[in-house]
């Protein structure tokens, strides 16, 4: 148990409108693993990952983050769990009229006092952080610039800028690539390896580009109408997991190798 | 989130609920139908009333038999909605359960929901002609006695020019004031009345059922009214127009504000709260940088629309140029009228200019 980061039991969501958008689910992450989570739009990936940090609430099953179980916890206690993990989205998400560096500075809302932080005010320490946190994503000079006016992949930096400023010990990300230019995917994804490879940070991160899969993960499990449908390492991934995965009708994109 | 399969089947008490709703929206159309019906065939069936004159508009709507119409709308909606395979389904059923897949194909002349709602439109146009009492021939032939306060309008006198300018300043600062006060109290309330921040725990859902009647019932009551409640108050003058605009520009602007927060990109909020921030921070950083430009250009246009309203509010007593226009009307003193008209007028544009320009600049 001590070497678990993420331990989720018989997961189940149903949306409010009767959806079933995960059913059952159980898997185990371990500690320093990279686990990506393929699965159909629609499979349920999106959801699992919010119910891990419960930013949607699970409606049957456990989840625990770093051995302590994080389906029930309220309050200051929810909070300090949820700074643990630190979320990157498809659609980045950034606050697109604050600057770079306030984005980045959010991060480490969890830890800044409150009334402070309504004035959107830090310490120096914190800026120092938040701008050596910039500069390993390539983006120093940038912290001036309103969020909005950086283009797509530099944003999707500026957000693993303020996920590194949150100081976590796992990465959850929600199809981190999916809206950024081919040629620039491999740039972002580099940058979340190496905070699994160099800080030793547990990610979890949906994908369905198998190519960034086989390419970044150590693991894999994938989603199909929110079951868990199979669970491997990328090299036992053939054709036949990609039909039973993606269904009958599914055709790899031609650069996959199958 | 979209997810296919396994959508749950609507229950049996869902689906009486439905019919019920069904039913009564069917029940309230076809009812409206019959009256309307009613009304135009006593209209032109030449009856004359007991003055021996032509029945007005108001005395047929008095001889209307509204409960019978009711007991016939709820008899002919019961059974379209008994026979809808026969008939097609109703309007009420189209709209509380959308229109089933067989009839998706139709054109609307296939189908007798198209027809019913065609037929409905030319009615209540129809009636709302003669019920407005509409005079085509009365309104084209009979300017004469208008021509004078036109005249009189575009001739302004000059000896209202000094008063008026100076109460001109009275109704700006009126407005403003009022715009003023209105803007913490709206923003305050904004939050509790977005549905989006109030669907999680029973306190907010009760909070924004609780905010959101208020405001409709405050915005429901015209300024007039708010007035002449403050008039009594605290006197006549400018200070009772201030705080009517007040309340008045409160639950306007708790409206526009709370639509603004519904309309908000909620990624940036799942972003923060996923850091571990509190509620508090989450609203400061995921909420409101993406709301404060519209705000602002809400508030802007808000005093622009204050300005014209205190015209009418001074009418009453509230203080500003309208406390002087209007005995200037009753009299019939037209050239000062136009004086202070196109004080107003001028006013008006100039505010117009100026927010559109500010509201450029700012979204």
């Amino acid at each position: 148990m001590s070497d678990s980061a993420i331990k989720v039991e018989d997961l189940g969501m149903v949306y409010p409108g009767g959806v079933r958008a995960l059913d059952g689910v159980s898997l185990e992450v371990r500690q320093g693993e990279f686990l990506a989570v393929l699965g159909l739009s629609g499979s349920g990936k999106s959801t699992l990952l919010r119910c891990i940090n419960r930013l949607i609430d699970p409606t049957e099953g456990r989840v625990w983050i770093l051995g302590e179980e994080i389906t029930g916890a309220k309050g200051a206690r929810l909070r300090k769990m949820r700074q643990q993990a630190a979320m990157i989205f498809q659609q980045f998400n950034l606050v697109r009229r604050h600057t770079v560096l306030t984005n980045v500075l959010s991060g480490a809302l969890g830890r800044s006092p409150l009334v402070s932080s309504l004035m959107l005010s830090f310490t120096s320490d914190e800026r120092e952080r938040a701008i050596a946190a910039l500069e390993r994503v390539g983006l120093g000079d940038r912290f001036t610039s309103r969020a909005d006016a950086l283009s797509g992949g530099q944003q999707q930096r500026v957000a693993i800028a303020r996920a590194l400023m949150q100081e976590p010990r796992l990465i959850l990300a929600d199809e981190p690539v999916a809206s950024l230019d081919p040629a620039l995917r491999h740039s972002v994804m580099q940058h979340i390896e190496a905070l699994n490879r160099d800080e030793g940070m547990t990610v979890m991160c949906s994908l369905h580009d198998i190519d960034l899969v086989t390419r970044y993960a150590t693991r894999m499990v994938a989603l199909r109408d929110g079951r868990l449908v199979w669970e491997g390492v990328p090299a036992e991934f053939d054709k036949a997991t990609f039909r039973e995965i993606y269904g009958e009708d599914a055709q790899p994109a031609s650069n996959t190798g199958f | 989130m979209s997810l296919d399969s396994n959508a749950a089947a609507p229950s049996a008490w869902e689906k009486s609920l439905a019919r019920l709703q069904a039913t009564a929206v069917d029940t309230v159309l076809l009812g409206i139908t019959l009256l309307m019906v009613e009304f135009l065939v006593l209209a032109f069936s030449g009856q004359r009333g007991p003055t021996g004159l032509l029945w007005s508009a108001e005395q047929i709507l008095d001889l209307l038999h509204y409960a019978w119409a009711a007991a016939g709308g709820l008899i002919l909606a019961v059974l379209w909605n008994l026979f809808y395979r026969q008939l097609g389904v109703s309007l009420g059923r189209a709209w509380v359960r959308g229109v089933p897949e067989w009839e998706a194909p139709l054109e609307w002349t296939q189908t007798l929901r198209g027809w019913f709602a065609a037929v409905f439109i030319e009615l209540t146009f129809f009636s709302g002609w003669l019920i407005t009492e509409l005079d085509l021939l009365t309104f084209l032939t009979k300017f004469g006695k208008a021509a004078d306060i036109v005249r009189g309008l575009m001739h302004p006198s000059g000896a209202v020019l000094h008063e008026g300018l100076v109460l001109l300043v009275q109704t700006i600062f009126l407005a403003f004031m009022a715009t003023a006060f209105a803007i913490p109290v709206a923003f305050v309330l904004a939050f509790p009345s977005a549905r989006n921040l109030t669907r999680n725990t029973l306190t907010a859902r009760v909070s924004y059922t609780v905010a959101r009647t208020f405001m409709n019932f405050v915005r429901a009551v015209e300024p007039l009214v708010w007035a002449l409640i403050f008039i009594s108050w605290v006197g006549i003058g400018p200070f009772a127009g201030v705080l009517a605009l007040w309340v008045h520009s409160v639950a306007a602007l708790t409206k526009l504000y709370s639509e603004q927060i519904e309309s908000i990109d909620t990624g940036p909020m799942e972003a923060i709260a996923a850091t571990g921030a509190s509620a508090l921070q989450v609203l400061r950083y995921g909420v409101v940088p993406q709301v404060i430009p519209p705000f602002l250009s809400f508030t802007i246009y808000r005093w622009d629309i204050n300005v014209r309203m205190s015209t009418i509010i001074g009418f009453v007593g509230g203080g500003g140029i309208g406390y002087i226009l209007k005995p200037r009307v009753d009299l019939g003193e037209w050239g000062e009228v136009g004086t202070l008209v196109l004080l107003i007028a001028g006013t008006v544009w100039l505010m117009d200019v100026i927010s559109a320009k500010i509201r450029e600049r700012i979204v």
